[in-house]
C-alpha cells in the first residue's frame, strides 16, 4: 500500500505532466490535471492512515533508484547549465558549475554507496506538508484550467503555449512532495533544484522581456541557495558521515562542527523562502500567470524553504545559530510588513506579505521551543489556504476588470460581489483572531517573550500587517448601494477553488485544536493543554471554540440586521450638502458651479514605508544579521 | 460557571460604567471651559435619542460593520472579566477596529473615507505599543493571564512606571482625544467633519457610540492592571489618569498623522526599551 501511495503523490504528477505536455488537446489535458489532482489529494489523505514511516525503494528495471536520482541530478543541472548559456548569465553559468563539480566529487570520491540509506521518511510534519501540497497545489492547478484559457485570449497566442505550462505545474506539486518526503539528503537536494527549474520556468512562461529577466533573476537567487546547499550537505557529510537527515539531525550541534553546515542548510532556505535580502526574486515571480504566483507563493516553492529550516530546527536547538535565525526570521517578518504598506499593487501585497509570514514563521523555528515550534507548523497550513485563496481572488479580479492595482478595486462588490465577498473572507482570515494564521501569531508572540528584540519586533510587524489588509478589505466594500447587486457569473472550475478555500480556510481554523492534539502534539511534545477548543498554557489562553461560537452568531445576526435594512432610506453621500441632485451621480458642485467627481484613495504612507525608502537599508541589515548568524555558527 | 457570570455581568456593567465616565468628561471639560456643562447622564440620552432616529444608510455593510463592531468591543470587555488572557483580549478588540474602519471606507462620502485612512494609522500607532506592555506584564509576572496577573503580590507600577506612560499614549489615542485624536473628536470644529463617524447615523450611530464606551472600559481596565493590589490604589491610579487625559485633551491642539507615528512610536519604544532592560537586568 505505502509504495503505491508514494508513487501516487511522487511519480503520477511526473507522468501526468508528460501526459499533458504530449496529448496537445485543451479537453485532454484537462482530464489530466483533474484525475491527477484528485488522485494526489487522496493519496496524502491516505498517508495520514499510515503514520509515520520510513522506506526504501527497491530498484526500477535493475537500477537502484540512488543511482536514477544522481543521473536526473546531473541531468538537471546540465539543463540549467545550458540555460545559463543561452540566457549568457555569468552567475547561474558561475552557480551551476559550484554545484557540479563538487557534487560530482563528492558522488564519485566520497560517498560510501554501500551503506544503506532509507530514501524516505515521514512524521506528521512531512504528512501535513504533503497535504498541504497536494490539496491546495491542486486546487490551484485546476483554477489554472480556466485561467490559463483566458490569459492566452488576452495575449492572442497563434500557438497554445499551456502544454509547457501544465508540465511544470503539475510537475512542482510531485516535486514539492518528494522533497517533504525525502530522507536521503541527495534525494532532497534533487528535488529542490527540481522545484528551483520549475519555477525558473513557470516564472519566464510568458517570455516578455521582463518575464524572462524576472526567470532568470529567480534562477541565480536560487542556484545560490543550491551552492549552499551542497557544500552544507558535504560539509555534514564529513562531520557525520551519513547522508540520512535524521541522523545528521539527531547527530545535533556536536560543539559546533555541525553548526556550519547547518547554517549552509539553512541558508539555502532562507534562498527559496525569499527571506530578506533575497526577496527581489520572489517579487519579480509576480509577472508570472495568476496560478504560478499562488502556488509559489503558498502551497510549494517558498514553504520548501521553511520546510527545511523547520526540519532541521532539532538539531540547532539551543545554540547561538538558532538565535541568529529567530533574529533573522523578525526582522523579514517586520520590514516586509513595513513596505507591504506602501504597496497599491494587489499581488505586491500579498507577496510581501508572504515573505513576511514566512519570516515569522522561521523565526519561530529559531525560538525552538515546543510553543513556537507549533506556531511555526500552525502558521505553515494556515498561510497556505489563506494565501492560495487571496492569490486565485485576486486573479479572478484582473480578469474581471482588467487591473491588480487595490485602487481600482475601489467598489469592487458592485460588479463582482461573490469575489468581493471570498476576498474579503481570505483578509480576514490572515489578521483576525480565531482564525488560524492569527492563533500562529498568538503563539508565536508568546514564545517570543524570552528575546527582547525578537517580541518587539513581532508585535510592530503584527501591527504593521493589519493595516494594509484592513485598507484593501474595506475599499472593495465603497459604494453607494441603493438596491440589490446583481450576481456574479463565474465559471465552475473558478467557483470551486475559490469556495472550497475559503470554506477551507474558515473550517481548518475551527478545526485547529483537534489538528493541534491530533497531529502537531504527537510529534513535538506537550505544549498547550486543550480543554473545549481552548489552548492553553500557565501564560495564557486562546479560546478558539468560544470566540469561534460568539463571532458565528454575532455575524449571523449582523447579517439578518443588514438584510433588513434593505427596506430603510439611503441617504445621498455627505458632501457639504454640496452634492449634485442627480441620484446615480457621485460628484458635488465645485467651482464655477461644475460637477466634480469625487474619489478618494488609501494612503500608502510612502514617505515612510517606500519600497524605494527601505530596501537598500532592510538588504544591509538582513545581511548583517546573516552575517551574524553563520558567523555565530563558526 | 462563575466565569459565565463574570463575562455577563462585564458586558451589562461596562457600557453604563463607560457612558458615566464619558458623562463625566463632558461635565470636568466643561468646567475647564468655564462652562456649565450637561447633566452627567447626558450620554445615555443622547444614545437612546439616536435609537429613536429614522434609520438611514449609505450602504448596506455600514449596518453589518457597526453591528461587528459593537459585539467585539462587548467580546473583548467580556473576556477581559472573565480573566482571560491579554493578547487575546486586545486581538478580539482588534475585529470591532478592523470592522469601524471597513464601515467608513464602504461608503465613497471623502470625510469618512480619509477618517478610516487616518483611523488606522491611530492603530498602527498604538497596537504595537499595546502589545508590549502585555509582553512587559508578562516578564514581571510571568504570564499574560489575568488571573495569573492577578495573583502577583506587588503593584505593576513598581516594576513598569515607563510602560505605564506608554499604555497612557495608547489610552489617548484609543479614547480620540487630542493631540490624536484626528480620526474623529469629540468636538465639532474639527476639519473632518465626524471622520470614520461621517457617514453613520441614527442607531447605527448609537451602537458605534456604545462600542467606544465598552472599549473605555477595556483600556482603563487594563490601566487598573498596574495597581491591582488595592482597591483604593486602583480607583486613585484611574481617576488620576482619566483627569490627565482631559487635562491633555483641553490644553492640546491636534496634531498631523506624520508626527504622530514619528513621536509615540520613538517616545513609546524609547522608553519600552528601557523599561524592558530594567526587567532583564533586574
Amino acid at each position: 500500500m505505502l509504495p503505491m501511495i508514494i508513487a501516487i503523490a511522487i511519480l503520477l504528477p511526473l507522468v501526468a505532466a508528460v501526459a499533458c505536455y504530449f496529448l496537445r488537446v485543451s479537453a485532454i489535458r484537462s482530464l489530466i490535471v483533474l484525475v491527477t489532482g484528485v488522485c494526489v489529494a487522496i493519496a496524502s489523505l491516505a498517508l495520514f492512515g499510515q503514520g509515520s514511516f520510513t522506506y526504501s525503494p527497491g530498484t526500477a528495471f535493475g537500477i537502484g533508484w540512488d543511482s536514477i536520482v544522481t543521473l536526473a541530478d546531473f541531468v538537471l543541472l546540465f539543463v540549467i547549465l545550458y540555460y545559463a548559456f543561452r540566457l549568457k548569465n555569468q552567475l547561474i553559468k558561475i552557480f551551476a558549475v559550484l554545484q557540479i563539480v563538487p557534487l560530482a566529487f563528492f558522488e564519485f570520491f566520497m560517498v560510501d554507496h554501500a551503506k544503506e540509506v532509507p530514501a524516505f521518511f515521514a512524521d506528521n510534519l512531512s504528512l501535513i506538508m504533503v497535504a498541504i501540497i497536494s490539496i491546495v497545489g491542486s486546487l490551484i492547478c485546476f483554477f489554472a484550467i480556466p485561467y490559463m484559457k483566458e490569459h492566452e485570449e488576452h495575449l492572442h497566442l497563434e500557438k497554445s503555449r499551456q502544454p509547457q505550462f501544465f508540465f511544470y505545474l503539475v510537475l512542482f506539486i510531485g516535486a514539492m512532495n518528494g522533497l517533504v518526503l525525502a530522507n536521503n539528503i541527495l534525494w532532497l537536494y534533487f528535488f529542490f533544484e527540481v522545484t528551483t527549474f520549475c519555477s525558473f520556468m513557470l516564472i519566464g512562461h510568458d517570455q516578455t522581456e521582463i518575464a524572462v529577466k524576472n526567470a532568470t533573476r529567480a534562477l541565480w537567487l536560487n542556484s545560490l541557495g543550491g551552492v549552499s546547499f551542497v557544500f552544507g550537505m558535504i560539509y555534514a557529510y564529513t562531520v557525520s558521515g551519513t547522508l540520512s537527515l535524521q541522523e545528521i539531525i539527531a547527530a545535533g550541534p556536536m560543539a559546533g562542527a555541525m553548526l556550519v553546515p547547518l547554517g549552509l542548510l539553512c541558508l539555502a532556505g532562507f534562498t527559496k523562502a525569499a527571506q530578506i535580502p533575497f526577496q527581489s526574486w520572489l517579487l519579480g515571480a509576480m509577472v508570472a500567470p495568476t496560478p504560478v504566483s499562488a502556488l509559489l507563493h503558498s502551497s510549494t516553492m517558498v514553504k520548501a524553504g521553511v520546510y527545511i529550516v523547520l526540519r532541521l530546527a532539532p538539531a540547532y536547538a539551543g545554540t547561538f545559530l538558532s538565535e541568529g535565525i529567530a533574529l533573522c526570521g523578525a526582522f523579514t517578518f517586520i520590514a516586509c510588513a513595513a513596505i507591504a504598506i506602501s504597496q497599491s499593487n494587489g499581488k505586491k501585497v500579498l507577496a510581501y506579505s508572504t515573505i513576511s509570514n514566512l519570516g515569522l514563521i522561521i523565526c519561530c523555528a529559531g525560538i525552538n521551543s515546543p510553543w513556537s515550534i507549533t506556531a511555526a507548523i500552525i502558521l505553515i497550513i494556515f498561510h497556505a489556504v489563506s494565501k492560495a485563496l487571496l492569490f486565485l481572488c485576486v486573479g479572478t479580479i484582473e480578469h474581471g476588470i482588467g487591473s491588480r492595482n487595490i485602487e481600482d478595486m475601489h467598489g469592487l462588490y458592485l460588479k463582482m460581489p461573490r469575489t468581493a465577498i471570498i476576498t474579503i473572507i481570505g483578509i480576514m482570515t490572515m489578521v483576525l483572531p480565531p482564525f488560524g494564521v492569527l492563533l500562529g501569531k498568538w503563539m508565536a508572540i508568546e514564545s517570543a517573550t524570552g528575546d527582547m528584540f525578537v517580541v518587539t519586533m513581532l508585535a510592530m510587524g503584527s501591527a504593521l500587517s493589519v493595516i494594509f489588509w484592513v485598507r484593501w478589505a474595506g475599499i472593495l466594500l465603497t459604494a453607494p448601494i441603493r438596491k440589490g447587486v446583481p450576481a456574479e457569473k463565474q465559471s465552475i472550475l473558478t467557483r470551486i477553488p475559490l469556495t472550497g478555500l475559503a470554506a477551507g480556510s474558515v473550517i481548518l481554523s475551527l478545526l485547529s485544536p483537534v489538528i493541534y492534539s491530533s497531529l502537531i502534539k504527537p510529534m513535538i511534545g506537550k505544549g498547550f493543554d486543550i480543554s473545549m477548543g481552548i489552548f492553553s498554557t500557565p501564560a495564557g489562553v486562546f479560546a478558539v471554540y468560544p470566540i469561534f461560537i460568539v463571532l458565528a452568531a454575532a455575524f449571523i445576526y449582523a447579517w439578518m440586521e443588514t438584510k433588513k435594512s434593505s427596506t430603510e432610506q439611503n441617504s445621498a453621500t455627505y458632501m457639504c450638502g454640496a452634492n449634485v441632485l442627480d441620484k446615480d451621480s457621485q460628484a458635488f458642485i465645485g467651482p464655477m458651479n461644475q460637477p466634480v467627481e469625487i474619489s478618494a484613495s488609501n494612503y500608502y504612507l510612502e514617505k515612510v514605508f517606500g519600497e524605494d525608502k527601505l530596501t537598500v537599508a532592510v538588504n544591509f541589515i538582513a545581511m548583517f544579521l546573516i552575517v551574524l548568524m553563520l558567523g555565530g555558527a563558526l | 460557571m462563575k466565569t459565565l457570570i463574570l463575562i455577563i455581568l462585564g458586558i451589562v456593567v461596562a457600557p453604563f460604567l463607560g457612558g458615566l465616565i464619558a458623562g463625566l468628561d463632558r461635565k470636568i471639560t466643561a468646567r475647564f471651559q468655564s462652562r456649565f456643562g450637561p447633566p452627567i447622564v447626558q450620554p445615555f440620552f443622547d444614545v437612546a435619542k439616536l435609537f429613536g432616529k429614522v434609520k438611514v444608510v449609505n450602504n448596506f455593510w455600514q449596518v453589518f460593520c457597526a453591528w461587528i463592531y459593537v459585539i467585539a468591543a462587548a467580546l473583548s470587555v467580556g473576556l477581559f472579566f472573565a480573566q482571560s488572557d491579554l493578547l487575546l483580549i486586545f486581538f478580539v478588540q482588534a475585529i470591532g477596529a478592523v470592522f469601524l474602519v471597513m464601515g467608513a471606507l464602504s461608503t465613497p462620502s471623502p470625510y469618512s473615507q480619509v477618517g478610516a485612512q487616518r483611523e488606522l494609522i491611530q492603530i498602527l500607532t498604538y497596537e504595537p505599543l499595546i502589545i508590549l506592555v502585555f509582553v512587559s506584564i508578562y516578564l514581571v509576572t510571568g504570564s499574560f493571564r489575568i488571573d495569573e496577573i492577578l495573583q502577583y503580590s506587588q503593584p505593576l507600577m513598581h516594576k513598569l512606571p515607563l510602560m505605564f506612560i506608554v499604555l497612557g499614549y495608547a489610552l489617548t489615542i484609543k479614547l480620540r482625544k487630542s493631540p490624536f485624536d484626528f480620526s474623529t473628536s469629540h468636538h465639532a470644529h474639527q476639519e473632518l467633519v465626524k471622520g470614520v463617524l461621517t457617514e453613520f447615523s441614527g442607531p447605527y450611530l448609537g451602537l458605534i457610540e456604545i462600542a467606544h464606551w465598552y472599549e473605555t472600559i477595556l483600556i482603563l481596565g487594563i490601566c487598573a492592571l498596574f495597581w491591582h493590589t488595592s482597591f483604593i490604589g486602583m480607583v486613585i491610579l484611574l481617576v488620576t489618569t482619566y483627569l490627565a487625559e482631559i487635562l491633555i485633551d483641553n490644553t492640546m491642539a491636534r496634531m498631523t498623522w506624520r508626527w504622530m507615528l514619528g513621536y509615540v512610536w520613538s517616545i513609546g519604544l524609547a522608553m519600552s526599551f528601557v523599561n524592558l532592560i530594567w526587567l532583564y537586568a533586574g
